[in-house]
């Protein structure tokens, strides 16, 4: 039986107040409770502060690129779905830089889970605004204030076929570990997305203003309902936050259908040695 | 003797089907065959091409002149006329057109046929076929059973239906051009072949080497892989992922080869533009991979069906920062498959990535090859993984410091320890860096690798001809070793000592072996590339320090031709 001291890698080097902090303790209380191990665990890390967690938690993990994180979590998953593969990565990793991974591996329900720490603001490189940041917002790269509005990652994912879409708050450590956890028990492409404040560069997505704006489901909501779901990725417009499992479905994930034989995984499977019959195509 | 067959109509009317079958036909009746297939990049409208060249001894080009030329349209004759041979046999429809010249007229009523026997204009391509081996001198026994095979699945009257067409092709030649007839396909005894493009070397190759992940995003030429070991998946269990991009093809492929598989990738010049930044990871985080680049002619967009070799200097320079990698060239269809199988086995030993360079023309160009020998080679080769463990314990360090290099690596899930694959520097644990320290020694492990790569894998380049009296030496790399080859025989035949130096190890070189190669100062040597600017001589001039004065370089899309190497001699 693992313990939180087997995950911990090094001593975090995140701003002292950082959501980042909460999120990783979540993640690890969640493989602890979920029985895991660091020898049992894929993650795949994007580039920012988030994917700096690669070296202050313990599993087999890829430090990547910036916004291929699910790119590459997706040749993990296939290469060994007998073991849970994990993307940690930002809003910037994942909406932005990665956006079309994003929009696909949701299409494709690969069966991996991805922690989103979205935070709208590129913390690594100093405060610019990311994809999620309020239409106005004002950085050291958009210094009259930002023209998009902001992606809706919810409803994104929803509509573009992930079969499990959560958001969570990273001022609830215990409500990110049970979201995780649940993330994981689920099969197929799962989102959860931890709205996070950046204590050094933002100073209106704060703590304070989460508490005041987030709210959880509670057991009359039904996360199988479509429509509904879609309706509360849109609360966000009206600075409502649902926090909780949003929208929730089952289909076949992609290894279920890549894979030749999905009780063995690909490394495992015997190697093919037919070439005679390949050969004959070419007579 | 050698004799080209070639046959032209408009784009998607199955002119490649055609043409392939062809090949099978010669091949299957003793024959070595090299076939080229011209198109535009539409799918209908345009006109399509394809030759064949058919050969008693090996055939590793195309021959100047058209010995029998199919016509479907009259576009086929007024655009190939000029190509034909005096005498060359003219296959046409009399209702279309007629065609004039030194040529022979072998009119086939195909209009005719098809309204007799109610088919579709497609069909056209069948009735061609019969006449075809008619006027060769053929029966029909290869065509009807290779049809047989082909429309097995649509049923018995399908197949009849064909083969029915086939017969009044031949038929007619029979009882309409009888004196024409010449036995240019008599049936031969040899040693069974299969006939295989570039692409499809490639893909058997990477099946045989047990490749268990490959992902592509199509692109024009290299999408012949994909489809290959796509349609093979089901056989082979290999997984196939035409992903959303280039970028996501290759971060899967080195997630998938995290996990222990090997992995493999496939583009052209501009998918691997966007391989790039993957490619560097690759270098830093020690992943093996296999990257296949099948060269057109860019930039951009550039030429999508023609040929190039202008991406030697893109891939051996491709990613940043300084890493190591292997590019190797193979030159024809049976190294493809050989070097394809040692790519894999170099990226596992060496943990980098390897690129197999291709290009249109080895990529999309059929070739026979000898079936037993290819079957016997594969059979034979065992998977060489290098340093992969599947266990270890506590004290396992990914990035241990080695005399050769490579460390040892773990296949993720192994009990007792962990380890991350780090795009960061790192310490020889694999947690990320910044130490000046640290840095040095990551930096010269990783170059260490070249070094025992160079003393344990490099091999320097093969000749053809007599390199010792050859006065006049040519220099080449990829797919210019089929023409010269060709080159070489035929200077031979003129009495003239020509050789050829032939690079498939194109990077990293070792620079004393190669210098002993150009030491003769009493010999010219001309380097032949399909590119503008001479890649592989600024290469070596870079690497070895050797400059060409003379050079053979063509880049109207077009292969080089064995026309262009006489005329240096």
């Amino acid at each position: 039986m693992s313990t939180l001291q087997d995950f911990a890698g090094y001593k975090p080097t995140w701003c002292p107040g950082c959501g980042n902090w909460g999120i990783g303790v979540a993640l690890r209380m969640a493989f602890v409770e979920m029985g895991m191990s660091p020898s049992s665990v894929m993650i795949s890390f994007g580039i920012g502060c988030s994917g700096n967690m690669n070296d202050f938690i313990n599993a087999y993990g890829m430090h990547g690129l910036h916004g291929r994180a699910i790119a590459t979590a997706v040749g993990m998953k296939l290469a060994n779905h007998t073991m849970p593969v994990c993307a940690v990565v930002g809003d910037g990793d994942c909406y932005g830089e990665g956006g079309n991974h994003f929009l696909h591996a949701c299409r494709g329900n690969h069966d991996i889970k991805v922690i989103i720490h979205d935070n709208r603001v590129y913390g690594l490189t100093t405060g610019q605004v990311a994809p999620t940041a309020e239409k106005g917002q004002k950085s050291k790269s958009t210094p009259s204030g930002i023209i998009e509005v902001p992606v809706d990652p919810i409803a994104l994912a929803i509509t573009q076929g992930a079969t499990f879409v959560a958001q969570t708050f990273a001022g609830d450590t215990k409500h990110m570990a049970e979201t995780i956890k649940k993330a994981f028990e689920h099969t197929g492409f799962a989102i959860v997305n931890v709205l996070q404040p950046c204590v050094t560069f933002d100073k209106k997505s704060t703590y304070q203003y989460y508490m005041k704006h987030v709210y959880k489901l509670d057991t009359s909501y039904n996360p199988g309902d479509k429509i509904a779901a879609l309706e509360k990725a849109f609360e966000v417009a009206q600075e409502k936050y649902p926090l909780g499992v949003i929208y929730q479905s089952s289909r076949k994930a992609y290894h279920e259908e890549a894979v030749a034989n999905v009780n063995t995984s690909l490394i495992a499977q015997p190697r093919f040695q037919d070439f005679d019959i390949l050969a004959e195509e070419f007579v | 003797m050698q004799y080209t067959w070639k046959i032209g109509g408009e784009a998607g009317f199955g002119i490649m089907t055609t043409g392939l079958l062809f090949s099978k036909i010669a091949t299957r009746r003793g024959y070595n065959i090299f076939d080229f297939v011209e198109y535009p990049s539409l799918i209908r409208g345009g006109h399509n091409a394809y030759e064949v060249t058919i050969s008693d001894d090996t055939v590793s080009s195309l021959k100047k002149e058209i010995d029998v030329l199919v016509c479907l349209n009259k576009e086929t004759f007024d655009t190939h006329k000029n190509r034909c041979a005096p005498k060359a046999k003219i296959i046409f429809d009399p209702e279309v057109f007629t065609p004039e010249g030194d040529i022979i007229p072998i009119p086939v009523t195909f209009t005719a046929i098809l309204k007799e026997l109610q088919g579709q204009v497609i069909m056209k391509n069948i009735i061609a076929l019969g006449s075809s081996l008619a006027i060769m001198g053929a029966d029909l026994i290869e065509m009807n059973s290779l049809l047989a095979t082909q429309f097995g699945r649509k049923g018995e009257a399908i197949i009849l239906l064909n083969q029915q067409f086939a017969q009044k092709g031949f038929d007619v030649v029979l009882s309409t051009s009888q004196e024409h007839i010449s036995p240019m396909l008599t049936k031969k005894e040899s040693p069974k072949k299969m006939v295989v493009t570039g692409n499809e070397a490639f893909a058997y190759g990477a099946v045989a080497a047990d490749c268990r992940f490959y992902s592509a995003y199509p692109m024009t030429p290299s999408s012949g892989v994909l489809t290959s070991v796509a349609a093979w998946g089901k056989k082979t269990g290999m997984v196939v992922r035409h992903a959303e991009d280039e970028i996501a093809v290759i971060n899967s492929a080195l997630g998938a080869s995290f996990a222990g598989v090997r992995s493999s990738v496939g583009t052209s010049g501009g998918g691997f533009a966007l391989m790039v930044e993957a490619l560097s990871m690759s270098g830093i985080t020690e992943l093996p991979i296999v990257v296949f680049i099948s060269q057109r002619p860019g930039p951009a967009t550039g030429m999508p069906t023609w040929t190039e070799q202008a991406e030697l200097l893109f891939a051996i320079h491709g990613g940043h920062g300084e890493f190591p990698k292997i590019v190797l060239a193979p030159g024809d269809h049976q190294e493809m498959v050989e070097l394809t199988l040692q790519a894999f086995d170099l990226a596992d030993i060496y943990q980098l990535p390897v690129i197999v360079m291709s290009d249109m023309l080895l990529s999309e160009s059929h070739r026979s090859i000898p079936y037993d020998e290819i079957q016997a080679k594969i059979k034979k080769y065992i998977p060489n993984r290098g340093k992969l463990v599947s266990s270890a314990d506590e004290s396992y360090k990914r990035y241990l410091m080695t005399d050769d290099g490579v460390s040892p690596r773990l296949v993720p899930g192994g009990v007792k320890t962990f380890y991350q694959a780090n795009s960061y520097e790192h310490l020889e644990d694999g947690h990320t860096t910044e130490s000046d320290v640290e840095r040095i020694k990551q930096v010269d492990k990783r170059a260490r690798k070249i070094k025992t790569y160079l003393s344990n894998h490099f091999i320097i380049p093969t000749t053809i001809g007599d390199i010792q009296k050859a006065q006049t030496v040519f220099v080449g790399w990829g797919s210019t070793k089929g023409v010269a080859n060709e080159a070489v025989k035929k200077a031979k035949e003129m009495r003239k000592d020509v050789a050829y130096i032939h690079f498939s190890y194109l990077y990293p070189l070792d620079k004393n072996k190669i210098k002993t190669l150009f030491s003769d100062s009493s010999k010219q040597y001309i380097l032949v590339e399909n590119n503008s600017e001479g890649q592989l001589g600024k290469l070596l001039q870079m690497e070895v320090g050797i400059s060409f004065e003379n050079k053979i370089l063509r880049y109207d899309g077009r292969p080089l031709a064995v026309e262009q190497f006489i005329e240096k001699i």
